[in-house]
């Protein structure tokens, strides 16, 4: 049996190495489903306000940042209908199975503000602490981004730069008053999740630093 | 309890830069000892007369996998919570040739420089100022080459994600590779050391 066994130190580390490797074929490192709630995790969580606006969304998907995922947690129909580019659909009800990693930074939208409360509530408690709440939801997502109205008398970069990010996610900013009334206030049609668009990257450029 | 330990909030900044400073004490001692303060030592590597720079490499590969993955299962380290740097495919791979061009002429990587330098060598020192000056003509001119910076990303990925294989057969594979690899350096020595003695006599 001995005569197996290298004579030298590093050939003896090699044999254990390998077979350490050996058995890790039988194991997986990941934790089962099994939850503990550590009260004091979440509660500090909260205090850490999980929140991400929508304009800083909107800068995220402009720059092409790919450190997170958009969930859509309302119905699959209303995800068909409108959703944030690159927005995954993930029905509140499936959310359980959804393959998501505990590393990742998740912004949840959905339904109502209430029902995306449970549903991060429900996550971060599974250990997923990247989740965060898009505030305000798809309507902030309108108001502040798709929709902006800014107030007359703006300074015109700010006019100029709300106008470019409106228009490259489809929408488009209004200043003052102006055609509040008229102008229906349609959800672009999305097509497939609209990947980081050339001009955006001008528009990034020209802010300068 | 179980690792990583600043994700599940612990201790906080502060503490944590005290971690990070034991670490960096630790790394650079491990680094010293294996040779790393030497520049002949590192370029070696490239003339194939000194493979230590692969081998340490690769033994920290493999040590680090397996303490990872045994971690995981014994419920020490919650593997899911550690952070993976997104791929950027087009940028790694520029900024990986400048690294090894760097490598080539100055003799020492970002680590090494720094423990070169705490060992008294100013070719090390030289190779510091240069990765200062680096960064800041790079902090100079990023917003002219932010649109190249994040272009080509694919987010976090890892072998048994892209290879759709499981964690401990990609593990055990890898582990046979470093083998391999470290029979097969050993070899590359004798043979360069072979040859630079013919070529003496």
């Amino acid at each position: 049996m001995s005569r197996f066994i290298p004579k030298t130190l590093k050939g003896k580390l090699a044999l254990t190495a390998v077979a350490l490797g050996f058995l890790a074929l039988f194991g997986n490192p990941y934790r089962g489903e099994t939850v503990t709630v550590a009260t004091q995790d979440l509660a500090w969580n909260l205090q850490q306000a999980d929140r991400l606006s929508a304009p800083e969304l909107a800068d995220r998907l402009i720059s092409g940042r790919t450190d997170h995922r958009i969930l859509d947690l309302r119905r699959a129909e209303a995800y068909a209908e409108y959703h944030v580019p690159g927005a995954e659909s993930a029905p509140v009800g499936e959310l359980a199975d959804y393959p998501l990693y505990r590393n990742e930074t998740v912004v949840l939208y959905g339904e109502d503000a209430v029902g995306t409360a449970q549903a991060w509530l429900l996550l971060q408690a599974r250990g997923f602490h990247g989740a965060v709440l898009l505030d305000g939801g798809l309507d902030a997502w309108k108001q502040q981004v798709l929709f902006p109205a800014l107030p007359e008398g703006s300074a015109p970069d700010v006019i100029a730069r709300a106008k470019a990010v409106a228009e490259h996610f489809g929408g488009q900013a209004r200043v003052g008053g102006e055609a509040v009334g008229d102008a229906p206030m349609e959800m672009p049609k999305v097509e497939a999740p609209a990947a980081v668009a050339p001009a955006a990257r001008k528009l990034k450029r020209k802010e300068g630093c | 309890m179980s690792a990583p330990l600043f994700k599940f909030g612990l201790f906080g900044d502060e503490v944590s830069l005290l971690v990070a400073f034991a670490i960096g004490i630790g790394f650079g001692f491990a680094l010293e000892r294996a040779g790393f303060g030497s520049a002949k030592k590192l370029t070696g590597q490239f003339y194939l007369t000194d493979m230590t720079v692969f081998k340490v490499m690769f033994t920290a590969i493999v040590t680090a996998g397996l303490g990872a993955f045994y971690l995981g299962w014994l419920g020490v380290l919650d593997l899911s919570l550690v952070y993976m740097t997104p791929t950027y495919l087009a940028p790694q791979i520029v900024g990986g040739l400048l690294l090894g061009i760097g490598f080539v002429v100055g003799g020492y990587c970002p680590g090494t420089s720094v423990v070169a330098m705490a060992t008294g060598r100013i070719d090390g020192l030289v190779v510091v100022l240069g990765l200062f000056a680096g960064m800041f003509v790079f902090g100079e001119i990023f917003p002219a080459i932010e649109g190249f910076y994040h272009s080509t990303a694919f987010g976090a990925q890892s072998l048994p994600g892209v290879l759709h294989l499981p964690y401990g057969v990609v593990l055990f594979a890898v582990v046979l590779m470093a083998i391999g690899g470290f029979a097969g350096a050993e070899w590359v020595e004798r043979w360069s050391a072979r040859r630079t003695a013919e070529e003496a006599s």
